[in-house]
Order: structure tokens, then sequence, then C-alpha cells
């Protein structure tokens, strides 16, 4: 009896080892494994190129339009001092986006995971805080901003824009965080994490870009209201 | 062969649970350090480490052949320290993990909790391996002194 016991306790010595063998082999290559799959990199230099020439012309925009407007100049009858605060807030946000913090994304020809989060990042503290809620959302919460003409149509509509905006990037933000946690690899999740990189980069680019888009709109409301007045 | 691997393996085994001891003691004092919690907290981490230290020592004492000149569970061992100094080295070395980068604390934590539990697992799986592996040898031996007292 007791002999039996001992070769059930040898068989069971042999299989708590082959188990942890097996634990142990597993964990070891799946880290060899994502450990790579977090050094991957993406070519972007066409895609940048593209985007590049389609940011330099909406700045472009937005620079033309609000130079449309010289204090010293201006003879209409409308509040100067509404317009001389749109003119420094959308001159704030123009500086924001030629900054070197978002101008240098235009220029890498290879995105890594960090690249793809660093982009994410800068848009939401630069782009987001810093131009469309720190300028564009205050300035169409001031007096002076009210008088001028069409505000009522125009502040709705920001408004509804911009909130939609601030929270358009948290997921990307989410899935790239959550790359650094283990996972048993399947199919579906390599598929997911290959394209992570450039779909983040790509979706960030995207409202970076309606970001953009916004900020023509509200130059073009701008000129219309100095053209107009 | 298997001799000269054995020792290999023997050798590296008691190396490497240095090694993987002193990562995840560094690691834990400094996740520890940073949740301004007390030190002791972190001590259960390492009874198994300090629970296989033991064992080891005393299968080196006593001359467990049974243990000491198991291939299979030396290099078992090995594999299981191994992973665990990567495990460690990644969450301080790689610079692509976004959460490293994000905390700047030089550790990503978040990573190596991940494995806490897959350690404690391989861990106390060779200590309960170790054990059997004992019994499996003191039995071996009354076989022997039983064999020898009948030839007698």
């Amino acid at each position: 009896m007791k002999k039996i016991l001992l070769e059930y306790a040898n068989m069971f010595a042999y299989t708590f080892t082959g188990l942890i063998f097996g634990l142990a082999f597993f964990l070891l290559f799946i880290n060899f494994y994502h450990m790579q799959e977090l050094a991957q990199t993406v070519d972007v230099s066409t895609y940048n190129e593209t985007t590049k020439a389609s940011i330099e012309e909406k700045i472009e925009t937005i620079r033309n339009n609000i130079n449309v407007y010289n204090q010293s100049t201006y003879t209409g009858s409308l509040n100067i001092y509404g317009l001389n605060t749109a003119q420094a807030k959308l001159q704030s946000c123009l500086d924001i986006i030629e900054s070197d913090t978002m101008m240098h994304y235009l220029e890498l020809d290879e995105i890594g995971i960090n690249d793809s989060y660093n982009f994410v990042i800068d848009y939401k503290n630069e782009i987001l805080n810093g131009c469309l809620v720190m300028q564009i959302k205050s300035m169409f919460n001031t007096d002076t901003i009210s008088t001028l003409p069409n505000f009522d149509l125009v502040k709705p509509y920001i408004d509804m824009n911009v909130d939609t905006m601030l929270s358009a990037d948290d997921y990307v933000q989410n899935n790239l965080e959550n790359s650094d946690h283990y996972y048993f690899t399947t199919q579906a999740n390599k598929n997911n994490f290959f394209n992570l990189v450039s779909d983040s980069y790509s979706n960030t680019m995207n409202n970076y870009l309606n970001s953009l888009d916004l900020l023509v709109e509200i130059s073009n409301w701008y000129r219309s209201v100095v053209v107009g007045g | 062969m298997k001799r000269i691997f054995n020792g290999l393996f023997y050798g590296l085994k008691f190396l490497l649970l240095i090694g993987a001891f002193g990562l995840t003691l560094f690691i834990l004092i400094r996740m520890n350090l940073r949740l301004e919690k007390d030190i002791m907290s972190i001590l259960p981490q390492f009874i198994p480490f300090l629970v296989l230290l033991v064992l080891f020592i005393i299968n080196m004492i006593l001359k467990q052949v049974g243990v000491s000149k198991n291939l299979f569970y030396n290099l078992t061992c090995c594999l299981v320290f191994t992973t665990i100094i990567l495990v460690g080295c990644r969450a301080i070395l790689d610079t692509n993990m976004v959460l490293n980068a994000k905390y700047g604390y030089g550790i990503d934590f978040n990573f190596f909790d991940n494995f806490l539990s897959y350690i404690k697992i391989m861990l106390y799986g060779l200590i309960i391996a170790d054990i059997l592996f004992m019994f499996r040898e003191k039995e071996k031996l009354v076989e022997e002194k039983s064999k020898k007292k009948k030839k007698a």
C-alpha cells in the first residue's frame, strides 16, 4: 500500500513538474513574442505627406481669414473688443497647430507604438484642451463675442462639435494603454494589435483634421462677420 | 551527457533563483515605496522563494539524489526562474511599454503585476514537486538498505 502511494507521489511530482514546465515555457516565449509585437513600426511617410499638405492648406485658410481684420484700419460698426478677442483666440490656436510639438508628427516616416500614443496625448493636450477648450469654448462664453452677428447660430454648433471631439479619442488611448497588459494572444488579438499602431495614428490624425475643419469654419464665420460688418 | 546537463542546470538553478528573487524584491519594494505602503506587506510574496531556497539547501545537504539529479526538475526550475527574470527585466527595460513611459516610474508595475499570480503558481508547483520527489528518494534509500540486508 505504501509503495503504491509512493508511486502515486512520484507520478504527481512529474505531473506537477510537467505542468509548470509547460506554463513557464509558454510564458517565456510569449514574452519574446509580445516584445516583438510592441517593437513593431509602421511606415507612414506617404500618409504623412498627403496629410501635411491638407493641414498646411487649412492653416493658410485660417490665417487668411483672421488677417482680414485689423483694428487700426477697421471702420465697421461691430464691437472691436469682440473682434479683437476672436482674432487673438484664433491666433493662439494657430500658434498651437504650428508648434513643434504638433508639427513634428507630420515629419515622421516610421511610427512605433510610443509615437502613436504620444500623438494621442499631445493631440488631447494641445489641440483639444489648449485650443478647443481654452480658446474656442471660452471665446464663445465671453460677452463681447455674444454681440457679434450670428453668434446664436454658431455657438450651439461649436459646442456640439467640441463636446464630440473631446471624447472621440478616449478609446484609442485606452487601447494603446491596454497593449502593455499581458494577454493570451488569439488570432483576433493579433490582428487587432498589428493594426493598433497605424489605426490609432490615423484615427487621431482624422480627429486632428476634423478639429482643423472646425477651426476653418469658425474662421470663415469670423471673416464673414468682419467683412459683413 | 545527461550528467553534464544536469550539473549545469543544478548550478544554474541556484544562481537564477537568487537573480529572480533579487529582481522581484527590487520591483516590489519600488512598488510599495510608490504606494507608501508598509514594506512588511510584501513579505507574503517572497514566502515561495524562501521555501524553495530552503528546500534546495535541504536537498543539497541531505544529498537527495532524487531531486538534485533529476534533469527534468532542474531544467524546469531554470526555465521558471528565467521567465521571472525576463518578466522583471521587461518591466524595467522595455521602452515600448506605453504605461512605463506614461507614469515615468522606470518600472512598468502594471505589466509585472499581471505576472505575479503566474510566478506564485510556478513557484508553489516547484515546491510541491520537490517535496514529492523527496518522498520518492526516502523510499528508494529504504529499498536499497533492505536489499543490502537481504544480500548480507
